[in-house]
This record gives structure tokens, C-alpha cells and sequence, in this order.
């Protein structure tokens, strides 16, 4: 179980490679109930302007909000309670996808831990990019 | 400087959505959709004993809640297509099987700057997530950026 | 005795960045083995407050803050260094729209230096718009390696830092704090306040330093006195 007393800053989230299929955004797509062409279709996508499909913002912030929570682990003790993130590049499927995290502070009076958080193509661009909050029990 | 709006516009809660049920299916859906294993979000035996004793949706389930019908109406529109530019999240109680869950929505914040795609009005909504109990479940401030 | 400084970092007083600038200066005085620096600029979007105080941060740290503010204008964006009461008199640092020769003008005669940042970022770098429009006048330096770039963008910098002879900085344009300090500015003089920077760009020896891993150099021009 994690506890506060043990986080360092500094300590690492990940890094953890994806392959997002165009087949997993589709399926995210349909399950949020946003099957805009942009997020189902290559050609639909390129009518928008866009390189190809391309993810939904709120999957990329369910993926970075996993590598928190694959991070606190299933035994509990804590839980993410913010995450903040900005979309700078459109991510698109059938890329390598590599998530990188940082404990960066932390707060010992709220037991808080503050964690920088990315998700990173081939290039070593940045496409998106987040913090997170994660409070723990003890 | 400053990008030209309706002062009356900030602050105002333009829409409280109809209640959306959620359904194990479609915790199941999005768990599938992300690659989610975790047994606190799939695994009934194994969340009876965790923290919160029983099944619950993963946080970030809760930016699958859309806005209603009346969304677009009443935001501002500054351009002919809008994108997602981000989100800012607070989670406050988990979601779980069975809660049925209700959207206030108003606009907190207009503004613009220019970025790698040109001069963009930025249209900050925050919405309140709340259950059947009237219970707080997650703020989101979702950033959506218009091309004027 | 040289000096090493971030010269474009975003903190919380940014709409779009949440780091604070105490977890800034931890994360630097932890990785200073990787990341050597001095100090950073702080160049918070369209803004510039003349009463923040970071001298009790400095002295826990041992980390300088300096303070400059990045525009936005007709060429892109610009970063301000030196900003004084007549330069906040003289322009409305929100607006989007400042025009650039003006701007690097009237700061030039202020007391300050003005320095375009990310040159090959479309849109708001000069790359593009030195494409369309004549290029500017009396620019002394711009930004060559900048931590947020995307593959090509410090390259088409470094092309017009070649083509027109400017003087090359870096910075990380940080928005996360584990981000600080990537790409850096090294200055051959000791620098301890924001009239020593100025003095720096204007009439100084450096060159931009890149701290990212698992990037390769990019090629700027040698630094030489400028004047």
C-alpha cells in the first residue's frame, strides 16, 4: 500500500509504451458517444484538416490518469483527486506512445503529492502534457 | 485588449443536464477501451474487499459525461469549429454501478491567445458532477479552444 | 565566472502551467548534476508583476529568479526582458496582437531587450513570418533551442540565426516543473540581477546549451561580441 511517508520527489510513474490501435479509439469513441469522423476515420479526419485520426482528448487523460492509478496500485491508501491536462498536438493511433510521470512536490499537511505527467511520440514530442494530485490516507 | 463578450455570459448556469445512468456495461466499455485491469474497476470479488467496497468506474470515467442538447446553443462560439484544449479534473467521490448522474454546466472564463494553430478564443466550461444523492462526484474545467 | 540561466519558464501565474516556482527551484538544486543551472527567468504569458518577491526562495535554494514576460505580436511571440514601468506604460502586455518592430524598439530604448522565442514554431515564430513579411530590424538575438519544440522547429530557428547573423539563446518554456531548465543559455560573465542579463544579451558572450536527453546538438552560430 502506498503511503505518503514514502514518496521522494523525483520518484518516477512509468514510463509505460502504448500502442493505441485505431481499433481501441474507435472502441473509446463509441463509448463516450463522440464518433465524430476525427476520432473513427482516417479520410473523415483529413476533410477536418488532421494528419489522420486522431485520439480524443479524454482518452489521453484516461490513459494518464491510469498511469496514476496503475501507480497507487489496487490495494488502495490513495487516489487521485485532480488531474489537469493540456492537449498541445493532436495523438494519433498506430504510433508508439510512451507515458512518462514525476513526482515533482508534495504537500505533507493534506498529505498531497503533485506529479507531472506526458505522453510522448517516437520524436520526443510531447503531445500531451498534465499534472496530477494524488492524496494519500496515511 | 481583450476579446469581446457578454459579461452576463460568466458565471451563469446555462444547463443542469437529464440524469445519465451508469451501468456496469459501460464502466466495462471504457474499462476495455483504455486497457484497464485494475480488480478495483473490473473485478467484483476483489473490490467487495478494497476500499470501496465494490465495483467503482476508474476517476477519469467522469469526462465521459457530455453536455446536453443545449451545449452548443449557449457557449459562445467564436469560429466554425471548436477542439478539445484540455481539462482540469478535480475528483471528488467515485462513480459507481447504478449512480445516476447530472451535469450543471456555466461558462467560468473567456480569453484568447495565439499558438502554433493561429489566434484561438479560449471558452473555459465548468461543470458539477453530481449523483442521485446530490453528492459533489467531480468538477471539470474543460478548455475549448475556437478559431475565430 | 560564468553563469547558467533558463531564460523561458512558465509557473503557476500562467493560465496554462500549474508549477510552483518553490517546487521549480527543488527540482533544480535536485538535478543539478544533470541540468547546471544558475537561475531561471520566469516569463509568464502576456503578463509581468512588478511586486512578486522570490529573494526568501533564492536564499533557500541557492537558485536566482529573474523576471521577464513572454507577448504575443504580429511575428510571433517575444520574449521581454528588462520590463520596467515605462515599458508597462508603453505597451498592453494582453494584447495578442503588439506589433514586433515596434515592440523590439521602443523596449531597446527603454532599457530592455527583446528577443523573439521559438523562430521556427508555425505561427508564432519569425520562421513563417519572414516568409511573408520583410524581416525584422535591430534584432539582437532570438531563441534557438527551446524545450518544448517539435522535431524541426529549433532547426528552422538555427537556419535563421545563420541567415541573418543573431546572437542564439535557449530556454526550456517550461510549464512542468520536472521540464525546468532542458535547454539553458550560457553567459561568459557573472550575472546577478535583471540589468546584468540585459547588459548580457545586448553586449555579452553566449551561447545556448541543451540538457535534453537522447536529443542531438543542434548547430548555432559560435558566440561572439556582439558589439
Amino acid at each position: 500500500m502506498k503511503r505518503f511517508a514514502d514518496i521522494n520527489i523525483g520518484d518516477t510513474l512509468g514510463p509505460s509504451e502504448q500502442f493505441v490501435s485505431k481499433d481501441n479509439c474507435r472502441a473509446f469513441a463509441r463509448a463516450g458517444g463522440i464518433e465524430a469522423p476525427r476520432f473513427t476515420d482516417d479520410e473523415g479526419a483529413r476533410k477536418e484538416g488532421l494528419p489522420g485520426m486522431i485520439l480524443p482528448g479524454n482518452m489521453s487523460l484516461g490513459l494518464l490518469s491510469k498511469l496514476v492509478t496503475d501507480w497507487i496500485g489496487a490495494e488502495g491508501g490513495a487516489r487521485l483527486i485532480r488531474m489537469s491536462t493540456t492537449y498541445r498536438v493532436p495523438v494519433q493511433p498506430d504510433h508508439k506512445l510512451t507515458l512518462h510521470g514525476f513526482v515533482t512536490h508534495s504537500t505533507p499537511a493534506e498529505r498531497t503529492a503533485e506529479i507531472d505527467v506526458w505522453i510522448e511520440n517516437e520524436d520526443a514530442e510531447r503531445l500531451v502534457t498534465g499534472t496530477a494530485t494524488v492524496q494519500f490516507d496515511s | 485588449m481583450a476579446v469581446e463578450y457578454d459579461p452576463a455570459l460568466i458565471n451563469k448556469v446555462f444547463e443542469v443536464t437529464d440524469p445519465v445512468s451508469v451501468t456496469r456495461e459501460k464502466i466495462d466499455k471504457f474499462c476495455a477501451a483504455i486497457g484497464e485491469s485494475n480488480p478495483l474497476y473490473t473485478d467484483d470479488e476483489a473490490a467487495k474487499d478494497g476500499p470501496y467496497g465494490g465495483i467503482v468506474a476508474p476517476p477519469s470515467f467522469a469526462v465521459m459525461f457530455r453536455n446536453g442538447r443545449h451545449f452548443f446553443e449557449n457557449v459562445p462560439r467564436f469560429g466554425r469549429r471548436g477542439f478539445d484544449a484540455g481539462k482540469d479534473v478535480e475528483f471528488v467521490a467515485p462513480i459507481r454501478p447504478g449512480d445516476a448522474i447530472t451535469l450543471s454546466s456555466h461558462v467560468k472564463e473567456i480569453y484568447e491567445k495565439t499558438g502554433r494553430t493561429g489566434t484561438m478564443v479560449f471558452v473555459v466550461i465548468r461543470s458539477t458532477l453530481k449523483n442521485q444523492n446530490n453528492e459533489v462526484v467531480a468538477h471539470i474545467d474543460h478548455r475549448f479552444m475556437n478559431r475565430p | 565566472m560564468s553563469t547558467t540561466l533558463d531564460l523561458h519558464s512558465h509557473s503557476d501565474a500562467s493560465e496554462d502551467s500549474r508549477a510552483p516556482v518553490e517546487a521549480y527551484l527543488n527540482w533544480i538544486r535536485l538535478r543539478r548534476s544533470e541540468r547546471p543551472l544558475d537561475g531561471i527567468v520566469l516569463t509568464e504569458h502576456r503578463q509581468y508583476n512588478r511586486d512578486a518577491d522570490y529573494r526568501a526562495l533564492e536564499d533557500k535554494f541557492g537558485v536566482m529568479v529573474l523576471r521577464a514576460s513572454e507577448v504575443e505580436t504580429n511575428y510571433g511571440h517575444v520574449l521581454v526582458y528588462g520590463v520596467n514601468d515605462d515599458i508597462l506604460s508603453r505597451f498592453d502586455f494582453a494584447n495578442i496582437r503588439l506589433d514586433a518592430q515596434t515592440l523590439i524598439d521602443e523596449v531597446e530604448r527603454m532599457g530592455g531587450v527583446a528577443v523573439p522565442c521559438h523562430p521556427g514554431r508555425p505561427n508564432i515564430g519569425l520562421y513563417e513570418h519572414y516568409a511573408a513579411k520583410p524581416p525584422l530590424e535591430n534584432l539582437i538575438a532570438v531563441e534557438v533551442l527551446n524545450g518544448g519544440s517539435r522535431k524541426g522547429e529549433d532547426e528552422r530557428s538555427a537556419e535563421l540565426v545563420a541567415r541573418f547573423g543573431y546572437h542564439a539563446v535557449g530556454g526550456s518554456d517550461s510549464h512542468l516543473v520536472s521540464l525546468i531548465g532542458l535547454c539553458a543559455t550560457r553567459f561568459a560573465a557573472e550575472i546577478r540581477s535583471i540589468d546584468d542579463l540585459v547588459r548580457e544579451l545586448k553586449t555579452g558572450i553566449y551561447e545556448p546549451v541543451d540538457f535534453r536527453p537522447r536529443r542531438k546538438a543542434v548547430a548555432h552560430a559560435v558566440a561572439e561580441e556582439t558589439r
